[in-house]
């Protein structure tokens, strides 16, 4: 059987599951609407305010929304007694981490779906295409570092704790670039946001054998 | 022929807590093991360290003729692990949960369709099993707990809401195989033909017919 194989069978199952049950979306992309309902409301906003606050909105519902998603992936596995199960299988640690963390960063793309269209509908703010890449390529490292936490947290009785304690100070370079994205140096940001990627996948599943094996 | 378990001073702790000490035992390949005892006796933690998904704190453990800790790896793959909880995917039907664990095992779906027959679960093979009974869903642990048709089976109370038919099930499922189970139930030990072994406070008790004694 094949990493990608693997991989693909836990997201596919993990997707399915969502689907079925809609535990996570339906909150999620309610949660989504809400904030910037709030935003509209909580700001005296014209169209150069609107401007200037969009990509801080963007991020702050982009980073929470994350720690939902993410936080769940492997409580799930944990509620139901099921990740034993999976560690006995052939599959290995890393292709199981691989695609838990597809299959979350699925659900926060979903989100986030909802998130740019909502943007322009409620803020008058429409996104850039290079500003969708730079969430895109976030959306791949938060995922990575998110999953690689969940499953960490999840051997933990602070569990909901942790995870935002430990995720949200390391996603902090997402939001740095990916802000630099949005306000005219796009393309350096999407590099680096690029190179931040394939660094923390790489160190994210070297270390989730660690973390699920041990 | 070497045998099946081979443990030496296994030593297990929760923190302080001494769980288990200096256990000493051996299982001989096609023999059928009951761990009995109380509540708290240390059970359930010694089947978690056979199956590898936890860690002595000391001794040696060698399993199939494999260190249990150092080529944990190329063990897994040939153990039967069923837990005390059955660990299924409640919003997964009967067959799509078993299908998802053959991809992981890399078997063939039609796979998943046999041990459904053989656990008598062909009817409820469309079924989520959040649907199932508590006896139909511990079939199906079974069920997957036989896909890959392990060389040793370690059970956590695998009688646990079967009922009479389920028990005969039982019976001949686990015939002829390599098996060590925890249970309350000595009645069980007798029906499965299995030598006994007794744990008091993380102790191995002699009792006469035991090949391990401490």
């Amino acid at each position: 059987m094949t990493f990608a194989a693997c991989a693909l069978a836990v997201a596919r199952k993990d997707l399915l599951t969502e689907w079925r049950s809609r535990e996570v979306l339906p909150a999620l992309a309610q949660f989504v609407l809400l904030a910037l309902v709030v935003t509209l409301f909580a700001f005296d906003l014209d169209a150069a305010s609107a401007a200037r606050i969009a990509p801080g909105v963007l991020w702050l519902v982009v980073l929470f929304a994350g720690l939902v998603a993410f936080g769940r992936a492997f409580a799930a596995e944990k509620v139901q007694a099921s990740l034993e199960a999976l560690l006995l299988t052939p599959a290995g640690p890393v292709a199981i981490f691989a695609g838990k963390a597809l299959a979350a960063a699925a659900v926060l793309l979903a989100c986030e779906a909802v998130l740019v269209p909502g943007i322009g509908v409620f803020l008058g703010v429409g996104l850039p295409p290079l500003a969708v890449a730079a969430v895109l390529l976030s959306t791949a490292g938060m995922a990575a570092l998110g999953c690689l936490f969940s499953a960490l947290a999840v051997q933990t009785r602070a569990r909901e704790l942790l995870l935002p304690v430990l995720a949200l100070p390391i996603w902090i370079p997402f939001v740095v670039y990916g802000a630099a994205a949005l306000t005219g140096r796009a393309p350096q940001a999407l590099a680096n946001l690029l190179a931040l990627d394939i660094l923390v996948v790489v160190v994210a599943g070297l270390a989730a054998r660690f973390v699920l094996d041990d | 022929m070497k045998p099946a378990i081979e443990a030496r001073g296994l030593t297990q702790r929760f923190g302080r807590q001494l769980v288990l000490l200096d256990i000493d035992l051996q299982v001989a390949a096609g023999e059928r093991v009951a761990l009995l005892g109380d509540n708290g006796a240390g059970k359930t933690t010694l089947l978690r360290l056979l199956a590898t998904v936890a860690r002595p704190a000391a001794g040696e453990l060698r399993l199939l003729g494999l260190d249990a800790v150092r080529q944990r790896s190329a063990l897994r793959s040939r153990l039967g692990w069923l837990a005390h909880e059955p660990g299924l995917y409640p919003a997964l039907s009967a067959r799509e949960n078993l299908e998802f664990f053959c991809t992981l095992h890399g078997l063939p779906r039609g796979r998943a369709v046999e041990c459904l027959e053989q656990l008598g679960l062909t009817d409820d093979a469309l079924r989520p099993a959040a649907e199932l009974s508590r006896g139909r869903r511990q079939r199906l642990a079974l069920a997957r707990t036989l896909l890959h048709d392990p060389e040793l089976w370690l059970l956590d109370e695998p009688d646990s809401s079967l009922d009479a038919a389920g028990r005969d099930l039982l019976g001949r499922l686990v015939s002829g195989r390599t098996l060590v189970f925890a249970t309350h139930d000595r009645g069980l030990a007798d029906e499965l033909d299995a030598r006994v072994v007794e744990l008091r406070a993380g102790r191995v008790l002699d009792r006469g017919a035991l090949q391990v004694v401490r």
